[in-house]
């Protein structure tokens, strides 16, 4: 009732147009603000989350560059190895461990021949893309489970097939295959069947499972340091890390460079994030400027009233109180309707990138709902001091 | 609550001789609570000016104003609008009515500022006691001053206090109307054990003073 009798003292004398371009400029800030942080909160989503089958992009193997000098030495050493495993971007590492001995592959059908000298490594199995229970091999196991590169494949389909008229192979028929493993050990030729279980994007070499490694390299070793690594693979949270980066260069290792494409990436949705939110900052800045400058205008325009009002006994707790239910309100129907837009977007994402495999949550994050409250405190902040300094001025 | 004035004088009538004969001007004067105090004063010897300072507004003099022995200049915006609200109530000479609200939104704006005090039916009831109640929709603005002037006594009523300080709050009364508008607000301060202060040109009886001081 009061605040009707106040509302018919103390007009929007300011201009209705000015306070709708601030609510206009208010509204875009809100949404470009809100969408920054839940575009930021998505991208660690992707790149964190278990789910996403992107995930090649948190492996990279790493080695030494060859170069002249270390020809020969190639090998990680243990403290090479402690010391990459001590890197706050490396979350856990596997030692990759190459065959120390001869081996050979071929068909065992006549329809299909091939033969060819092979090298093998191993990694943890935690380190695979592939999860099959026939990656297990024990000395009584009935032939030798082996992951192939994606790459080999391709390889083999589109270039060695068409030139030797073979048939093409597809992942399942590959798998069937049964072929031969041969091994040169020191008391003769060792045979054994071998069959591909898996084909892997991630690391690109003929795998096979540790216990055999161990076992083999023990066994038929032609050189000492039977289990050392040549080379190592690291899972991190972020391939696209420039620390990462730079400490590669600085221990003259290499990897994967097929992989920066994903910091690529991250550099795309980095700088989104980063217009998208300085331009909500400035706009947010601009828009309290305005409302600053109706604050001031509407009361410089009432002044008498407010003048008079005072000298009624209306306390200055009243007035503010007032004037802020009246510039205030706006606001949260603002940083709501943002909030319902930004909820609309992610769940059509969520159902977009649900066909192309990646998945995202179907809600906004809780950090864009802080956000809101965050720039909600804000302006009530900002408000309230802009009406504290023009009322008593007015005084 | 008792106002105490301690060698009190405005800045502007400092140095005319004015002074040399007012009871209040440059005086120690103590009012105590529900005294009935009449100030006569020739014009320009500063009426308004007592009412503006007692009321907070002017702080351009020297000696000071004290109630229950608190300086008035030491009050800050909330207690003064506290006084206002609850213990000091005022009619003034330009009445300072709000042009554009109605006699009724103008007397309903004071009742809301000292809520739960008094209900909207005893606008009605003194509405019609000055006989202004067919006015009251009518924006003050467009009121004859004298209607303007009743408007403002009920105002000054709606709210509790303990000195209803007035200046020339009859001017343009006709008798009856005085005497209907003083019985009213007499009846008023009785009832909230208040004191007044009413300043005017001449002599007058509209209410049983108990002491006349002349500015």
């Amino acid at each position: 009732m009061l605040h009707t009798l106040l509302s018919k003292l103390i007009k929007n004398s300011a201009g209705k147009t000015r306070f709708l371009m601030a609510l206009v400029g208010m509204s875009v800030a809100i949404f470009l603000i809100l969408s920054a942080v839940q575009l930021q909160v998505n991208y660690y989503q992707l790149l964190h989350a278990k789910d996403n089958q992107d995930s090649i992009a948190n492996f990279l193997v790493v080695n030494k560059i060859m170069t002249d000098q270390n020809i020969g030495s190639s090998s990680l050493s243990e403290e090479q190895i402690k010391d990459i495993q001590a890197q706050p971007f490396v979350e856990s590492l596997g030692n990759i461990v190459p065959s120390r001995f001869k081996a050979a592959i071929q068909s065992n059908s006549d329809r299909f021949p091939f033969y060819t000298d092979i090298a093998f490594e191993s990694v943890p199995s935690e380190f695979l893309d592939i999860t099959t229970k026939d990656w297990t091999w024990t000395e009584q196991s009935n032939y030798l489970p082996i992951i192939v590169p994606n790459q080999f494949l391709d390889i083999y389909n589109f270039q060695f097939s068409i030139s030797q008229n073979l048939p093409q192979l597809t992942p399942a028929v590959v798998k069937m295959l049964v072929f031969k493993v041969t091994i040169q050990t020191p008391n003769g030729p060792l045979s054994m069947n071998g069959r591909v279980v898996g084909l892997s994007n991630r690391i690109s070499s003929m795998l096979v499972p540790e216990s055999f490694m161990e076992w083999a390299n023990k066994r038929f070793a032609n050189s000492q340091s039977a289990n050392a690594s040549s080379r190592v693979v690291i899972r991190t949270k972020d391939p696209g890390n420039p620390m990462l980066v730079s400490y590669l260069k600085e221990k003259g290792l290499t990897t994967d460079a097929d992989k920066t494409r994903f910091s690529r990436y991250r550099q795309v949705v980095d700088f989104v994030v980063n217009i998208s939110g300085i331009t909500g900052i400035l706009l947010l800045v601009f828009a309290l400027l305005i409302f600053t400058l109706f604050i001031q205008l509407t009361i410089a325009s009432c002044k008498d009233e407010i003048a008079l009002l005072v000298l009624m006994g209306s306390s200055p707790k009243q007035l503010k109180r007032f004037l802020m239910r009246r510039f205030y309100p706006p606001n949260i129907w603002i940083a709501l309707i943002g909030l319902i837009l930004i909820s609309v977007t992610q769940f059509w994402l969520f159902q977009f990138l649900k066909e192309k495999q990646i998945f995202l949550s179907p809600y906004i994050s809780a950090y864009t709902v802080m956000a809101a409250i965050g720039i909600l405190l804000v302006i009530a902040l900002v408000n309230h001091q802009s009406i504290k300094k023009w009322l008593r001025q007015k005084k | 609550m008792e106002i105490s004035l301690q060698s009190l004088i405005p800045i502007p009538l400092k140095d005319r001789k004015l002074h040399e004969q007012s009871g209040i001007w440059k005086k120690n004067c103590l009012f105590h609570q529900a005294e009935w105090i009449k100030i006569q004063a020739p014009s320009g010897t500063g009426k308004t000016s007592f009412q503006h300072i007692l009321y907070g507004i002017r702080h351009d003099y020297e000696g000071a104003v004290m109630y229950n022995h608190q300086n008035l200049k030491d009050f800050d915006e909330d207690a003064l609008a506290k006084l206002r609200q609850e213990q000091l109530s005022v009619i003034f000479q330009d009445l300072k009515l709000f042009g554009n609200l109605t006699a009724l939104e103008n007397i309903e704006l004071k009742r809301l500022l000292s809520p739960g005090f008094r209900t909207s039916d005893s606008i009605q009831e003194m509405a019609s006691l000055l006989a202004i109640d067919g006015i009251l929709h009518q924006p003050a603005a467009i009121c004859s001053y004298g209607e303007q002037q009743r408007i403002a006594i009920i105002r000054a009523l709606m709210q509790p206090f303990d000195w209803l300080i007035m200046d020339e709050p009859f001017s343009h009364l006709d008798d009856a109307n005085i005497q209907k508008a003083a019985s009213l607000i007499a009846s008023e301060c009785k009832a909230r054990g208040a004191g007044l202060i009413i300043t005017d040109l001449e002599a007058d009886n509209h209410f049983n003073y108990q002491r006349v001081l002349y500015l």
